[in-house]
């Protein structure tokens, strides 16, 4: 039972960790991470690690989505373009940059990309209604996939059977185990959290909110839609580029097929799933999508033996497991595993009084 | 002139197959104010339904001779006579194939219907009154549980289905080039025409039409006046979804059953958005124009490239005009 | 300060408003009141820059704002309130409160991400200014941190009204603020409404059907009628105006 939550100043009202359980937790983590660095196995770095980067994917489409309601099916599209800039950047010019800097040049790279992609992709589609940011999106995941497919450009981006990616190199340390990977990724994860949780406590987040909720109402305190919505889109698109590039340093080969519109329905899941509009949201949410696999491949090998036509069933099985979340979810519980746990820690906050 | 000609009439009786496909897409949003993402999937288990009363059910140990392949006494005779290389031969393939063809149509169109009622009652009805987008990211979530079901039952193999009409190529003269073309598409492409009209007839003459419409501009006046607006939705889906069967029907005589017929939802979403939502002889101009386009594509670019005409074609439109080439921009009462 | 000139606003066949003008008493408190369908909301609605009048010209602060989208406006300090509530369900009084004053801020995105450093300063700054200025004026300081939906109605007016107030506004314009309210609801919304005026000197635009409230508390008044401006004027003119009691009463028989 939380007790004594008194503030005496407007600065300690403001804050986000805002009685002491709240900063245990955020220490508690900082710690965990640490530790599973450390000492955890293979596997779970390995899963850890996919968590990571679908991580700060499902916050880029949390930001666009679920802060601000704009609807869009085809992030994948900028997880893509951020995966291949770092490959074409490292096949273009490898060797004419120090090893060290490579990666140092070529993540921010990755983000400004996509950025500007998402910023063409956006700009026709967000002066109009919200359903056709959602087929724009689409149309741009088809459009980014069909491209890298295309023999012409295979020289660059391995086309269909895609291309090897290198591994990075941050000023002599090379992360080429998963385990370094994953100090990377948690700590990437982690800033991009407490930045988009500052974001909603500024004005700019707020007026994302506001072009949710109301967008006309928004209009007259002053927030121009276009430039808001516009910015909201790019920040996700950013995200989803960051996403892209750990991604590309993360698995041994990159495929098209792999950023194809499962993954933005992937990641649209993720954040029903954990919770719309909430910055832990995306956390509980890749939690879920992530161990579906493994968990529907655990049941099956258990029921079944090993029976080996039984791989077949595991691909459909997992997108029927997936848009039955969605649906699910938004029958139930709309507002996400989120919101499930803020009603315990509530009841938990209450005890013995809640009943 | 002569390719083009060729190439422009395929594209035309493409356009026709989208035109069907996107009436059902319309006719839900104009009803329900939705647009159902996860169409391309409705028509797509619609095609299945067909593949399963046409081809799987005949194909049975317990299923009559008869179902699987007609042969009475005369239609045997007939062949026997036939030249070789005759025009009736496709023709009398059909007949033999008609039972099968007829069973399929009805049972994928029966069947389909029922797919869209539940999915009307399960998803939609729940959601009745919450906001559009939650609505919208339901039919999402549908799209990935129609494709695994899809998958699950009837694997991903690919296979072929009958034309529901004869196949006998047709050739005909223009000017000094020869245009070649097969009767089932041509069939195909009055069928989907047919449906199309006769969907735009309903809502625009019929009492359920203006029941559709009225529904759609006001649902608490709709239902104040008499009209059952559950009904009215059960309706839309259900018309959709049979429609839609027919469609995937088509499609899979063109392009064999597998579950990329899905996809074919997405491009007709575009052509959707690129006539204007709700009007019908938009989204049907829209339709054709980009099957013409996608086939000058394939003879042009070749045809892969073909696959990205819609998606690139929506884009632009939506930069030229916002609302869709016919579409109305909504005066919002605040 | 604010005034139109000869407005005229048409959606189809309807003709909202056929040349209205009139100036707003700078400093002051003036009526717009008619009977319903008279064009008042979709006055409000054009002033704001949702609805680009068909001819005439609205003018603030000497400057042609007839073509300046509604977010430009808000920028040069004209703030309103809805008829029916246009607050931000998803948030806490507290943040709707927060985003009246969006255009007061200045943080960009960058300085938005690190929160630490000038958006921070800004945020606390700016908390400070609003709780004197707006919760404890409105004095809504035991519900700053509930949701927007667990409030009554009157409440979430007046939540309005602060949200408004947060961008210390040079006209703020009240669309029917006491529509629903009791007596008593009125009677304090009048009193905020007037402390605002009298505090603050903001120029204030009031459409309202309680007639009490505007008789009282409006320095002028313009009456309209489908669209059409039939009379202005101080209370007393305008209630003994024929055309003005033909219009809510009809004629005598």
């Amino acid at each position: 039972m939380i007790t004594g939550n008194l503030k005496a100043s407007y600065a300690a009202d403001e804050r986000v960790f805002d009685n002491p359980n709240k900063r245990a937790f955020f220490y508690a983590s900082l710690l965990a991470l640490a530790g599973m660095a450390a000492f955890a196995n293979d596997y779970v770095i390995l899963v850890a690690c996919q968590m990571g980067i679908l991580l700060i994917a499902v916050t880029g489409v949390n930001v666009v989505t679920g802060y601000t309601g704009l609807i869009s099916l085809g992030h994948a599209a900028f997880v893509a373009v951020g995966a291949y800039t770092v490959t074409i950047f490292h096949t273009a010019f490898a060797g004419t940059i120090p090893d060290g800097m490579m990666a140092l040049i070529a993540i921010p790279l990755a983000v400004a990309v996509s950025t500007l992609v998402g910023i063409i992709v956006g700009l026709p589609a967000l002066r109009v209604k919200g359903l056709y940011l959602a087929v724009a999106t689409l149309s741009a995941n088809f459009i980014v996939i069909f491209l890298i497919e295309q023999e012409a450009f295979a020289r660059w981006t391995g086309g269909m059977v895609g291309i090897d990616t290198p591994v990075p190199n941050l000023l002599g340390w090379q992360l080429d185990t998963k385990r370094e990977m994953f100090v990377l990724i948690a700590a990437l994860g982690v800033i991009t959290l407490l930045a988009v949780q500052n974001l909603f406590r500024t004005r700019v987040g707020r007026a994302f909110i506001a072009i949710r909720d109301r967008d006309y109402s928004a209009e007259i305190m002053g927030i121009s839609l276009l430039r808001y919505k516009l910015t909201s889109f790019a920040i996700s698109a950013a995200l989803c580029g960051l996403s892209g590039a750990l991604f590309a340093y993360f698995y041994a080969r990159i495929l098209p097929e792999q950023f194809e519109l499962a993954l933005s329905l992937e990641l649209v899941a993720a954040m029903i799933v954990g919770g719309m509009g909430r910055t832990m949201g995306p956390v509980f949410g890749v939690l879920v999508i992530v161990m579906v696999p493994e968990v529907i491949k655990s049941i099956f090998g258990v029921a079944t033996g090993g029976v080996a036509g039984v791989a077949q069933l595991l691909a459909p099985l997992q997108e029927i497991a997936f848009g039955l979340l969605i649906v699910l979810f938004l029958l139930f519980e709309p507002l996400g595993l989120n919101h499930m746990a803020d009603r315990a820690l509530r009841a938990l906050n209450r005890w013995p009084f809640a009943r | 002139m002569g390719q083009f000609l060729q190439f422009a009439i395929n594209g035309l009786m493409s356009g026709a197959i989208y035109a069907l496909i996107a009436v059902g897409i319309v006719s839900v949003f104009k009803a329900t104010k939705v647009v159902n993402f996860a169409h391309g999937y409705v028509i797509m288990v619609g095609a299945y339904f067909y593949y399963t009363f046409a081809v799987l059910v005949p194909g049975m140990d317990w299923a009559p001779a008869w179902l699987a392949s007609w042969q009475p006494a005369w239609l045997t005779a007939m062949r026997a006579e036939l030249p070789v290389m005759s025009p009736m031969g496709p023709v009398l393939d059909w007949v033999q194939n008609l039972p099968r063809i007829l069973f399929g149509l009805a049972g994928a169109v029966l069947a389909n219907a029922a797919l869209g009622l539940v999915i009307e009652r399960t998803l939609m009805r729940p959601l009745m009154g919450q906001s559009v987008f939650a609505m919208i990211m339901i039919t999402v979530g549908l799209i990935s549980i129609l494709a695994g079901a899809v998958q699950l039952v009837w694997t991903a193999d690919a296979d072929f289905v009958p034309h529901i009409a004869p196949n006998a190529p047709v050739r005909f003269d223009v000017g000094e080039t020869t245009i070649f073309l097969f009767g089932a598409d041509i069939v195909n492409m009055i069928v989907a025409l047919l449906i199309f009209g006769a969907i735009v007839a309903m809502v625009r003459f019929t009492k359920s039409g203006v029941a559709i419409r009225a529904t759609a501009e006001d649902q608490s006046t709709a239902y104040s006046m008499g009209i059952s607006v559950p009904k009215v939705f059960s309706r839309a889906w259900m018309l959709a979804a049979a429609t839609g069967a027919v469609a995937g029907a088509i499609l899979a005589t063109r392009n064999g059953i597998s579950p990329s017929l899905g996809l074919f939802g997405f491009s007709v979403l575009a052509i959707v958005l690129m006539g204007g939502l709700d009007s019908y002889v938009g989204v049907f101009i829209a339709a054709l124009a980009v099957g013409i386009l996608e086939a000058l594509t394939q003879w042009q670019l070749g045809g892969d490239w073909a696959e990205i005409v819609p998606y690139v074609a929506v884009l632009i439109v939506i930069l030229i005009r916002p609302h869709g080439l016919f579409g109305q921009k909504e005066v919002e009462r605040i | 300060m604010l005034s139109v000139s000869d407005l005229h606003l048409s959606f189809g066949g309807i003709r909202a408003l056929q040349g209205v003008s009139f100036e707003a008493t700078p400093g002051g408190i003036t009526g717009v009141i008619g009977p319903n369908g008279a064009g008042k909301t979709s006055l409000f609605n054009a002033i704001s820059g949702f609805y680009t009048p068909d001819q005439g010209r609205v003018t603030f602060e000497g400057r042609d704002i007839t073509g300046l989208s509604p977010d430009r406006r808000a920028a040069l300090g004209i703030a309103r309130t809805f008829q029916n509530i246009a607050l931000f369900r998803g948030m806490t009084v507290l943040d709707n409160i927060k985003l009246g004053g969006h255009t007061r801020l200045g943080a960009n995105l960058w300085q938005a991400l690190a929160y630490f450093g000038p958006a921070r300063r800004e945020e606390l700054a700016f908390r400070a200014e609003i709780e004197e200025r707006v919760i404890d004026f409105l004095e809504i300081d035991h519900i700053r941190k509930a949701p927007i939906t667990a409030l009554p109605y009157g409440l979430q007016k007046r939540v309005e009204l602060g949200r408004a107030l947060a961008m210390q506004p040079k006209v703020l314009m009240l669309d029917e603020p006491v529509a629903g309210m009791n007596r008593e609801e009125t009677a304090d919304m009048a009193r905020f409404i007037l402390d605002v005026q009298e505090e603050f000197g903001t120029t204030i635009l009031l459409v309202e059907h309680d007639m009490g409230l505007v008789m009282d508390i409006c320095a002028h008044i313009v009456v309209l009628n489908f669209g059409q401006q039939i009379a202005a004027g101080t209370p007393a003119e305008v209630s003994g105006n024929d055309e003005v009691i033909e219009a809510y009463l009809g004629a005598a028989a």
